[in-house]
């Protein structure tokens, strides 16, 4: 922890200065973290070294999707949920996704596997209407998909021979 | 016309007003009352609830009154249909996920937002919920409970906890349909940096955040024929408590509320401001042994128990500044359960001290792990086990609680008798009453430290430079050959600036008075809602009056006073005084959580 905490006030002498500092070091300690989440002790120390209330910081933190405050999973996953995709069956497409897993949406409408290796979570749309159901797997736009390259995009992912019958 | 004046009609009123002044509090000046459930005069002004909205001729839309500011020859219409049709919508949107559940809610018939509802003649929730459970309650705190399920996002609450009083403890988090006003990792008031000090709850415009109630717990010991249960009652609650019992602004109804306690089934009904002379006491003679022997000045008052949680979290490298005296609320407990029990041959473990504070802060103070010096001192003697454990004061009512518990006793307030405080521990002196009122303990204390400094007698008991309602006043008392230069300050964002000077070495004051509340004690976070500049004036006067009305207005002539030293403590900061009336405090961090 104790070279976590020298990284992150690195972090913060760099940015201090500019405009909109927090965001950006909020940024850069999100990207050099383990598992892509800012923690609670994080925010704290980015807080401290700010001298900036506790609170301020857990409000921009919570303001942007961008950042997580949970550990994320190595591969991300995000179904499109609107109103296309919706008609072209993004629905069973994340639950199917989600019991391959073994894990349920929670409240903040995401969930990661216990071993941190894959989140999934949905968004309102891509904008790519045209092409439902578009899912999102570590950034790269999957478009029309089956169930079933689905869960073979995850076997590959998750190093597995096999392909799911 | 004066170039600062800009002329304005209201609902056909032509008015001359100060440019910059805002829509709704010119409406103010010609009798217009405009609705709003998140604007607070110099204090606030977000525009999240649009109920304040008025029409201005030749704007396209409605304005909100709060956020705009008059121009010159602007015509305004306040109560147009347009305008009508508007709030009432606005509040039905505020409604939709709302808990309806105003009968069971602690401000029933209290609450802006209810009476909104019911002024608008809205009878469902027309608009459908957008929150699918119901969040969870915070109940960390020893002080507050927040329920976001009353909560309207008005944002009153994050603004004085950062503006008013600079802690910010809380703020806005997420957004959109998931907005809530939270502390930092929801971890909860309790284990912030939230000071106690409960001007949140004083500006909720609903029950979103609301004392910790303790009315349950001194109902059952007052039901309890095997204790003794004392009570002793804040100065500023006989200028606030009136108002919760529906009298005028500022009543002072001292003999009343001395009245409806000893009705209410209490033993013995004494006072704070017994203790209160008993703070001057010792808080007088440490700031003259610390002047005299070159001690950690300025010395900085410790009565106000927001005020030491703040300096103990945002400057916990100068609480030596601070005087070790208790508060008056636990030095009375620790009396009541020593002296007070000696006297009266009474076994320390059956007596219960209520406490009836204008102070939500006041909670978590009784609950401080140190705050139990009589059970100490019962133990060392022998009388008691460590397992027997009780604390110097065991449950701290608000006005508001008392207010809700004398009307559920059916006591009619206002046509009960006056009478007086129980002896020993309700004789006090004028010095002890001003201590609702910000620049009391600094006036109390001077007029104590000049006598017995000099030997001579004060002329001129009022200090009007501490009196005056600003935010950091100062003064110099020519004592002997002394010149002592003295500060009082009201509100944690004022004490910030006297404490930057120390941290500086800039501070030239001997002697710092902080209250943690606007106007001291009398706008405490567990006073009557509401609690606003012009009632807070009114309670003001009618404490000078008490004041002046008193036999004796120094501390150290108080006869009960005289002969707690002779017969217990011996002298002021005596080695029981130490053991009974001084305390200590904790180092905390604004980053630790």
């Amino acid at each position: 922890m104790h070279d976590r905490l020298v990284a992150i006030e690195h972090i913060v002498a760099q940015h201090r200065h500019e405009h909109g500092a927090l965001l950006s070091i909020l940024e850069e300690v999100q990207r050099t973290s383990e598992h892509n989440y800012l923690s609670k002790d994080e925010l704290a120390h980015v807080a401290r070294s700010l001298t900036l209330p506790l609170a301020d910081v857990y409000s921009v933190a919570t303001f942007y999707a961008f950042f997580n405050l949970k550990p994320q999973g190595e591969h991300v996953i995000t179904v499109c949920r609107g109103t296309a995709c919706h008609t072209r069956g993004s629905k069973p497409l994340l639950e199917k996704v989600l019991t391959y897993l073994g894990i349920s949406l929670e409240d903040d409408g995401s969930a990661t596997t216990a071993d941190c290796r894959f989140t999934v979570h949905t968004v309102a749309c891509f904008g790519q209407c045209a092409l439902a159901p578009v899912v999102s797997v570590d950034g790269v736009i999957h478009s029309r998909i089956t169930e079933k390259q689905l869960l073979m995009l995850i076997d590959a992912l998750a190093g597995k021979k096999e392909a799911v019958v | 016309m004066d170039s600062n004046q800009v002329h304005v009609t209201i609902d056909g009123n032509e008015l001359d007003v100060a440019q910059g002044t805002k829509i709704i509090d010119a409406c103010n000046l010609v009798g217009i009352h405009l609705p709003s459930l998140c604007y607070l005069k110099d204090i606030s002004s977000y525009g999240s609830c649009g109920v304040c909205v008025v029409e201005v001729e030749g704007a396209k839309r409605l304005v909100r009154s709060c956020m705009q500011s008059v121009q010159n020859n602007m015509v305004i219409h306040t109560h147009t249909q347009r305008v009508l049709a508007a709030r009432k919508t606005n509040v039905e949107l505020l409604l939709a996920n709302h808990e309806m559940t105003c009968t069971t809610c602690e401000r029933n018939l209290n609450c802006e937002l209810q009476e909104l509802a019911q002024q608008m003649g809205i009878r469902d929730q027309r608009f459908v919920k957008t929150r699918k459970k119901p969040l969870a309650l915070d109940l960390t705190s020893l002080s507050l409970v927040r329920n976001p399920n009353a909560c309207i996002l008005c944002n009153r609450c994050v603004e004085v906890c950062r503006s008013m009083q600079s802690v910010s403890a809380i703020q806005m988090t997420r957004r959109g349909l998931s907005t809530q006003v939270a502390t930092f990792a929801e971890l909860g008031l309790g284990n912030s940096v939230c000071t106690n000090c409960g001007q949140c709850s004083l500006v909720c415009p609903t029950a979103a955040i609301t004392e910790k109630s303790s009315e349950q717990e001194v109902l059952d010991a007052l039901a309890d024929p095997n204790l003794v249960v004392l009570v002793q009652t804040a100065p500023a609650i006989r200028v606030g408590l009136g108002e919760a019992m529906g009298m005028e602004e500022g009543a002072l109804v001292t003999g009343k509320m001395v009245s409806a306690l000893r009705t209410m089934g209490f033993d013995r009904v004494f006072d704070t401001q017994f203790s209160a002379d008993l703070t001057i006491m010792e808080e007088g003679y440490e700031l003259i042994e610390r002047i005299q022997k070159g001690g950690t000045l300025p010395m900085i008052t410790s009565c106000s128990p927001g005020w030491i949680k703040f300096i103990e979290t945002f400057y916990p490298e100068q609480t030596d500044h601070l005087s070790t005296c208790k508060s008056p609320q636990q030095m009375f407990g620790a009396i009541a359960k020593t002296y007070y029990a000696e006297k009266m041959g009474l076994d320390p473990a059956t007596i219960k001290v209520v406490s009836i504070m204008p102070c939500t802060a006041k909670k978590f103070e009784a609950g401080r792990n140190e705050m139990d010096s009589s059970h100490a001192y019962w133990q060392h003697k022998g009388v008691v086990g460590e397992d027997e454990h009780f604390c110097d004061v065991d449950y701290v009512l608000t006005t508001r609680e008392l207010a809700r518990m004398l009307k559920r006793l059916g006591i009619n307030f206002a046509s009960l008798q006056e009478s007086q405080f129980d002896d020993p521990l309700g004789e006090s002196t004028g010095s002890a009453v001003i201590f609702a009122a910000s620049g009391g303990v600094m006036e109390a204390a001077l007029r104590t430290a000049y006598e017995k400094l000099t030997g001579n007698s004060l002329e001129n008991l009022e200090f009007s430079a501490l009196r005056e309602r600003k935010g950091i006043r100062e003064a110099t008392l020519q004592i002997g050959d002394l010149a002592c230069k003295v500060a009082v300050t009201n509100t944690l964002g004022n004490a910030r600036v006297l404490l930057d000077q120390i941290k500086d070495g800039k501070s030239e004051y001997a002697f710092i008075e902080v209250m943690t509340c606007p106007d001291g004690c009398i706008g405490g976070g567990g006073q009557s809602i509401p609690s606003h500049a012009e009632q807070r004036s009114k309670r003001i006067e009618s404490i000078y009056e008490e004041d002046r009305g008193k036999q004796s207005r120094k501390s150290h002539e108080n006869p009960s006073i005289q002969t707690l030293y002779a017969s217990f403590l011996t002298e002021p900061l005596s080695e029981v005084s130490h053991h009974l009336l001084h305390t200590h405090y904790t180092k905390r961090s604004a980053w630790d959580y």
